[in-house]
C-alpha cells in the first residue's frame, strides 16, 4: 500500500503548531516513515504543489482574501482537512477583534491606505470550508498531534477531551488559582487536553484552547464580577481566544 | 478489637520502623493546602491538616490508568504495573477511610474490579482522628467514625495517641516496634470519651439525612435543580475531589503506524455533557439542570437504594472546590425546608 | 464467571478481570441492511466458543482493537450456540473502524452482561415480541430461542414493522416464518414503493389488528425507537396488560458493561446490571427511565 500524501499548510498564524510538528524530534522520524509529505512549505523547498492529498494540516486563521483562496485549493485536493491550532480551530488570537468595525481598524493601523489592503474579518476554518478534524491549542500538543496521525492513518478519528482544564487540573491536585488566589483563571469553561500546564505552573489559564465542550459563560463572568474584576476586562479576556464560544 | 497506646512522642519512631512495611505517604503541605504524597522526611508530614485536595481515592483509582495492552497476535494484555506496590498511606481521616469502604464495595459485587482490588490489598492504611473545620458535616453522614476498612486508627488523646488495631498488618506494625504500644487503662479510656464528646461539639455543619431519598423524591421537580443548572460550570471540580465518584471513561490510545495500542480509563464526571450521550446524539441528561440533578440523586438517593447509606461521605471537599459555591449543605438545607404552599 | 476464571490462571496479580477482551474471529460479514450489517463471531479459542453462554436479551461488550468498546445485543439464540451474531448499525467511532474490518479478522469480546429476558418467567405463557426498526436486533434472539423451545411457549406473536421493506432487519428469515402456524408472524412497512410487497402496509400499532392477544397470560417484549415505545405502550396498556409484564429493553451510554464506569445509570439503577431488560413498571419508577 502507498502511504498517505500528506500536506501540511499555514495560513494566517505564528507557524507555531508547525513548529510543533518539527519539534516532535524522537518520533519525527516514524511519522515521516508512514506519510509522504509532499507539501510543507516551512519544512522543505521542493513541493508539490496541486497533486490530490490524503490528508491537509492546516495551520492558522482566514485573514484575507489570499487565505480563504488558498484554505479552498487545499480542501479541493485533500480527502481529508485537519485544523491545526486553535486560530484555525476557532479563529484565535486574531479574531480577538473581530466584533469591531473592520475599517475603521485598519484606518486606526495603518492610516488611510489600510482600507485597500486585502483585509477580511479573521475566520476559522470552519467558517469557510469543510472541516474533518479540529486539534486545538496554542501551540497544539505534540502527542495530539501524534494521536492524530496514528488515528487518520488508520481511517479513525482521535478522541480529545471535551471537559475543561479544571478537571485535569484536578486531577493533577493543583491549588486553584480562581478559589484560593482569586486570579482570573479561565480553567473553568477552557478545553482540557493541556493536563493544566498553566495552573500546574501557577499561572492562571488564559484560555488558549478555545472553549470546553460544553460552557456557562454567564455564570462564569458574574462569579468573576462578584469577585470584583471589572467587565470590561473579562470581556476583553474572554474575546482573546475564542469570538463565539466565550464573547457574551 | 485490640486497643493500645502510643506515646505522642513515639510517633516519629513508630513511623520510621513502619516503613519497612511499605513506601510511606502522609499529608504534606503544598501552598497552603494539603496533599497526600511520598514523604522524603518524616517532618515532613502533617498529621494536623484539614483535608486533602484530592481524597486517599487516587490510590485506587488513579485519575488515569492503563487498562491493558494491546498487540495483533498477542490480544489484551492486561496492565499489572505498580498494582503490587506496597504503600502505607498515614493518616487518612474517617471520612476518607469510611469513603474507602464504600468504594470497595462498587468495585466489589458481581464483577470485582480486579485493578482496585489489587491496590487495595497493598495498600495499607493508618488512620488518624481529626477535628471538623466549617466545611465538615461527616458526622451527620454518620462517617465520622469508621469501625473497619484501616489497618491502625489514630486517636489522639492528649499524651498518647490511642491505636485501634484493624488488621493482622496493622498488629504487624504494632508488634514491629517492639515494646513502643502500651496497653490502655480506664484513664486512657476516659480521655477517649471526653475526646469523642469534644470532637461530636465541634461540628459547624450539620444536616439530617433520615428520609432523605424520599424528600428528593418529592422534590425531583423543585425549581432548586435549574436554578442550580444555571449556575454550574460542569467544570468537574467536585467529581474530580470526591472520595466517592468513581465515574470513568474508556479510551483506546493507538500506536503510530500500528494498530497496537493501549485501554486506559480516567476519571469521569456525571456533569459533563457527554456523560449520558449516545451515539443517536439523544442526551438522557442534556440540561445542565438535569445534571447537576443527577449528581445530587445519586450521591443522597440513589446511593441509598443500592448500598443502604448515602454515597456522600460529609467531607466538604467539594464545597471548596466548587468556583461557583455550590454547596451540597445548602442544597440538602433548602430541600428540607417547609415552604409556604401558597407562594410555590 | 465462566469467562473470567479463564484468565484467573494467567494472571496472579489479578486473580479475575472482568474487563478482558477475549479474541474472536469476524467469520462472516452480512450486508442486511445499509448500514446494518450482521456480524458472525467465533471465539478464538475453541473452549471459550464452546463455553459461551448468554440469555436472550443480553449483550457483550465488543472491542475493535485501538478503536474503543462498545455494548451491542447478541442477535443470535443461545439455543444456537458456537457462534455470536450481532446486528451492528454503522453510527460513530467504533461502529465505524467494525465497518471497515473484514472477514477472519479479530475483534474483542466480554460478556455476556446485563439480565436478559426473564425466561423462566415467561415460559409456560404467550409471548407477544413488538418491534419497530432495530428493535428486531436484541428480539431475534428471543424469538428464536422461542422458537427452539417451542413446547415451552403457548402462543407465540410476532409485530415487527420498518419503513420499508429494504429496511426490515433479517427480512428473508422473517418473511420464511409468515406462513408457519406455530407463530403469528406479522409483518409492517410504513410505505411500499417497491410493489412486491405482500404482507401488512401501515403503522406497527396497526397490526393490533390482526393478533390474538390474552393480556393476563402474556409477556410482550417491546423494543424500538421512543415513538414504537410510545404507541406500543399505550396499546398494551389499554389491552389491559400488567404493567410488569411490558418488558423493554434501554439503550444507556456504556463503558464497563459490569456496573463500575456509572454511565448507563437511570436512576439508581445501572442498566448494564439491572438492565437493559426493565418491566414498564420499573420504567415508570425511575427517573430519565423513557
Ligand atoms: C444494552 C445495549 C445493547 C445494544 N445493542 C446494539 C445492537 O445490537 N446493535 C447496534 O447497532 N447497537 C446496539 N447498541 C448501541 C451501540 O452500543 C452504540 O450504537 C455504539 O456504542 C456506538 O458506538 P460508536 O463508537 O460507533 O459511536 P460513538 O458515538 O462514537 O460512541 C462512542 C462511545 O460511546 C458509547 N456509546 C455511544 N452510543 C451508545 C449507545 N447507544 N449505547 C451505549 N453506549 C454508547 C460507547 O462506549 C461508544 O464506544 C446497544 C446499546 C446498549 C446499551
Ligand atoms: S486553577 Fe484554574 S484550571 Fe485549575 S481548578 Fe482552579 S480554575 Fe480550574
Ligand atoms: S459529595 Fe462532597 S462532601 Fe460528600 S463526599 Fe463527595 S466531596 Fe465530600
Ligand atoms: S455523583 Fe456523578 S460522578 Fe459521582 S459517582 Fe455519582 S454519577 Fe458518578
Ligand atoms: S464544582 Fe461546582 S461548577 Fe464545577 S461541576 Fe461541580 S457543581 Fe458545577
Ligand atoms: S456500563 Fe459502566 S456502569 Fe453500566
Amino acid at each position: 500500500m502507498s502511504k498517505p500524501t500528506v500536506g501540511i499548510f499555514g495560513l494566517t498564524g505564528c507557524a507555531g503548531d508547525q513548529l510543533v510538528i518539527l519539534n516532535c524530534e524522537d518520533r519525527l522520524l516514524d511519522i515521516v516513515a508512514l506519510i509522504d509529505i509532499r507539501d510543507f512549505l516551512m519544512a522543505s523547498s521542493e513541493n508539490d504543489e496541486g497533486c490530490p492529498l490524503d490528508i491537509a494540516l492546516v495551520e492558522g486563521a482566514v485573514l484575507s482574501r489570499r487565505d480563504a483562496d488558498k484554505l479552498r485549493a487545499i480542501r479541493q485536493r485533500s480527502k481529508i482537512l485537519v485544523a491545526l491550532g486553535t486560530c484555525a480551530v476557532w479563529g484565535g488570537v486574531a479574531a480577538m477583534d473581530r466584533g469591531k468595525d473592520r475599517a475603521r481598524l485598519l484606518e486606526e493601523v495603518y492610516g488611510e491606505i489600510g482600507l485597500t489592503y486585502d483585509s477580511s474579518p479573521a475566520q476559522a476554518l470552519h467558517e469557510v470550508v469543510k472541516v474533518d478534524l479540529g486539534i486545538a491549542g496554542c501551540p497544539i500538543e505534540k502527542e495530539h498531534f501524534i494521536a492524530a496521525v496514528a488515528a487518520l492513518l488508520n481511517g479513525d478519528t482521535p478522541l480529545y477531551p471535551e471537559y475543561p482544564v479544571c478537571t485535569e487540573c484536578r486531577m493533577r491536585e493543583n491549588n486553584c488559582l480562581l478559589i484560593e488566589r482569586g486570579e482570573l483563571c479561565c480553567g473553568p469553561i477552557t478545553a482540557g487536553g493541556c493536563e493544566a500546564r498553566c495552573p500546574e505552573l501557577r499561572v492562571p489559564c488564559v484560555g488558549c484552547r478555545g472553549p470546553a465542550g460544553d460552557t456557562n459563560v454567564p455564570s462564569f463572568v458574574a462569579m468573576l464580577e462578584q469577585k470584583g474584576f471589572d467587565r470590561q476586562q473579562l470581556a476583553a479576556r474572554l474575546r482573546t481566544f475564542a469570538p463565539e464560544g466565550v464573547a457574551q | 478489637m485490640k486497643i493500645l497506646k502510643l506515646p505522642k512522642e513515639k510517633l516519629d519512631l513508630f513511623a520510621s520502623v513502619v516503613q519497612q512495611f511499605g513506601e510511606l505517604h502522609a499529608p504534606v503541605e503544598q501552598d497552603g493546602k494539603y496533599v497526600f504524597k511520598r514523604l522524603m522526611r518524616w517532618s515532613d508530614a502533617r498529621l494536623e491538616y484539614d483535608r486533602t485536595i484530592l481524597p486517599p481515592k487516587k490510590y485506587f483509582l488513579p485519575p488515569r490508568e492503563t487498562l491493558f495492552r494491546y498487540r495483533p497476535g498477542e490480544g489484551f494484555v492486561p496492565h499489572t504495573e505498580g498494582l503490587d506496590q506496597r504503600i502505607i498511606l498515614f493518616g487518612v481521616h474517617a471520612c476518607d477511610v469510611y469513603a474507602i469502604n464504600i468504594l470497595d464495595r462498587v468495585f466489589a459485587g458481581k464483577y470485582p474490579d480486579p485493578y482496585y482490588q489489587a491496590r487495595r490489598k497493598h495498600i495499607a492504611i493508618i488512620g488518624i482522628d481529626c477535628s471538623p473545620d466549617k466545611h465538615c458535616f461527616c458526622r451527620s453522614m454518620r462517617a465520622d467514625f469508621v469501625d473497619h476498612g484501616f489497618d491502625l486508627f489514630f486517636y489522639d488523646t492528649g499524651d498518647y495517641y490511642q491505636a485501634l488495631v484493624g488488621t493482622a498488618l496493622g498488629d504487624d506494625m504494632v508488634l514491629a516496634t517492639g515494646s513502643l504500644f502500651e496497653p490502655v487503662d480506664g484513664t486512657d479510656i476516659d480521655d477517649y470519651k471526653r475526646r469523642s464528646w469534644n470532637k461530636r461539639r465541634a461540628f459547624q455543619l450539620e444536616v439530617e439525612i433520615r428520609d432523605l431519598p424520599e424528600i428528593f423524591e418529592m422534590e425531583y421537580q423543585s425549581e432548586i435543580w435549574e436554578e442550580l443548572g444555571e449556575k454550574c460550570l460542569s467544570c468537574g471540580s467536585c467529581s474530580m475531589v470526591c472520595p466517592t465518584c468513581y465515574c470513568y471513561d474508556v479510551a483506546d490510545h493507538v500506536e503510530l503506524g500500528s494498530r497496537a495500542g493501549r485501554r486506559a480509563r480516567s476519571w469521569d464526571s456525571c456533569l459533563f455533557a457527554s456523560h449520558a450521550l449516545v451515539a443517536s446524539g439523544e442526551n438522557f441528561r442534556g440540561p445542565r439542570a438535569s445534571r447537576i440533578k443527577f449528581r445530587f440523586y445519586h450521591k443522597q438517593r440513589g446511593f441509598v437504594a443500592e448500598y443502604g447509606r448515602p454515597s456522600c461521605v460529609g467531607c466538604g471537599r467539594c464545597i471548596s472546590a466548587c468556583p461557583v459555591g455550590i454547596d451540597v449543605v445548602q442544597v440538602i438545607d433548602r430541600l428540607r425546608r417547609v415552604q409556604d404552599v401558597a407562594s410555590r | 464467571m465462566l469467562l473470567a476464571d479463564e484468565v484467573a490462571t494467567h494472571h496472579p496479580v489479578l486473580s479475575a478481570n472482568p474487563y478482558q477482551p477475549h479474541l474472536a474471529r469476524i467469520v462472516r460479514i452480512h450486508k442486511m441492511v445499509e448500514n446494518n450489517y450482521l456480524f458472525t463471531l467465533r471465539f478464538a479459542e475453541d473452549h471459550l466458543a464452546r463455553a459461551f453462554r448468554h440469555q436472550p436479551g443480553q449483550f457483550i461488550m465488543l472491542s475493535v482493537p485501538g478503536v474503543g468498546e462498545m455494548p451491542i445485543s447478541v442477535s443470535s439464540s443461545p439455543s444456537r450456540p458456537e457462534v455470536l451474531e450481532l446486528c451492528v448499525r454503522r453510527v460513530g467511532r467504533v461502529t465505524n473502524a467494525l465497518y471497515r474490518m473484514r472477514t477472519n479478522d479479530v475483534v474483542g469480546v466480554r460478556g455476556p452482561y446485563g439480565n436478559g429476558y426473564p425466561m423462566q418467567e415467561i415460559m409456560g405463557n404467550d409471548l407477544l415480541l413488538a418491534a419497530g426498526g432495530l428493535g428486531m436486533a436484541p428480539l431475534r434472539s428471543l424469538l428464536w430461542y422461542a422458537l427452539d423451545h417451542r413446547d415451552k411457549f403457548h402462543n407465540i406473536t410476532l409485530m415487527y414493522g420498518a419503513k420499508r421493506p429494504d429496511d426490515m432487519l433479517f427480512r428473508e428469515e422473517l418473511l420464511a416464518l409468515v406462513d408457519r402456524t406455530d407463530i403469528n408472524c406479522l409483518l409492517t412497512v410504513d410505505a411500499d414503493d417497491s410493489g412486491t410487497w405482500k404482507n401488512h402496509v401501515g403503522l406497527l400499532p396497526t397490526l393490533f389488528d390482526h393478533a390474538k392477544i390474552d393480556p393476563l397470560r402474556t409477556y410482550a417484549a417491546v423494543c424500538g425507537p421512543p415513538v414504537v415505545y410510545k404507541f406500543i405502550l399505550q396499546r398494551l396498556l389499554d389491552l389491559g396488560f400488567p404493567k410488569n409484564r411490558i418488558l423493554m429493553s434501554l439503550e444507556r451510554r456504556m463503558k464497563c458493561g459490569v456496573g463500575k464506569c456509572g454511565h448507563c445509570s437511570i436512576g439508581y439503577k445501572y442498566t448494564c446490571l439491572q438492565g437493559p431488560i426493565f418491566t414498564y413498571w420499573d420504567a415508570i419508577n425511575l427517573p430519565e427511565m423513557i
